[in-house]
């Protein structure tokens, strides 16, 4: 775990200097442009975070093997963590580009749907622990996803302020070249902080687990 | 740059406090196992 977490940090100060420094200015948006090397990264890395709560919560209702709720919840919780890092550097973003920190349009509410749904999946966590806890979150968090498709084709169908995405399209990026490996790196920092914090925290939720049955069994 | 150093800020700091929040759990999770541990010896 440490030389993850070791590898992530260095990633992440390598990419973010890299963001800061040395990528093109934007012609269009100028500076500004430079928050996209954080805010792709951090949804890219939500949504991995949540593929891991639906496989974990599919896995647990389907073995009701603990470890997979462990490994769901902890996700969860990185989820939540990742999607509030998109929705505040999109905020800021939006401020000096859009003219607005925030706007109803599509993708955002949806995004912003997103998170209160994950929000509650932890607050089912907290207020009711053990077995019915577990199954009612792993069912939230597989209905959760279903945002996920939505936040994506907001974007394409609808007209909204967020511009249709620019980096994963079938076509391939719409990026500069030069754009590219900066993003790249950046990317590569959350999603190896992201395993590592993952690894962290389900190794956490089984110490607790062994801790609560010796406990019991005392 | 203000708003590109704050949404940098923001963003490091969010993954700061998690982090020092698991270390924090951590510290909890190990009083807890030595405090279980000595209850055994002491049976």
């Amino acid at each position: 775990m440490r030389p993850l977490l070791a590898a992530a940090t260095l990633l992440m100060l390598v990419g973010i200097a890299w963001a800061l420094l040395a990528a093109p200015t934007e012609v269009f948006q100028g500076l500004p442009q430079r928050i996209m090397y954080l805010h792709v990264p951090a949804v890219v890395t939500a949504y991995v975070a949540l593929l891991v709560v639906f496989v974990g919560s599919v896995l647990f209702l389907w073995t009701r093997q603990a470890r997979w709720d462990r490994l769901a919840h902890s996700a969860a919780e990185l989820a939540v963590l990742f999607i509030t890092a998109t929705l505040v550097s999109g905020a800021i973003w939006g401020r000096p580009v859009w003219g607005t920190w925030w706007s109803w349009d599509a993708r955002l509410t949806t995004t912003l749907v997103l998170w209160f749904i994950y929000i509650g999946y932890l607050i089912v966590r907290a207020w009711a622990p053990g077995s019915r806890g577990a199954r009612a979150a792993a069912v939230i968090g597989i209905v959760g996803v279903l945002d996920i498709p939505l936040i994506h084709w907001s974007a394409i169908v609808l007209r909204t302020l967020h511009p249709q995405p620019t980096v994963f399209r079938p076509e391939g990026p719409a990026l500069p070249a030069s754009m590219l490996p900066p993003l790249g790196v950046n990317l590569a920092a959350f999603l190896t902080l992201f395993v590592a914090l993952l690894l962290l925290r389900v190794r956490q939720e089984r110490m607790l687990a062994r801790l609560v049955e010796q406990l019991e069994a005392a | 740059m203000g708003y590109v150093a704050a949404a940098y800020t923001v963003v490091v700091a969010l993954v700061l406090v998690y982090a020092l929040t698991l270390v924090a759990r951590q510290r909890l999770i190990d009083e807890m196992a030595e405090a279980a541990a000595t209850d055994e010896a002491g049976r």
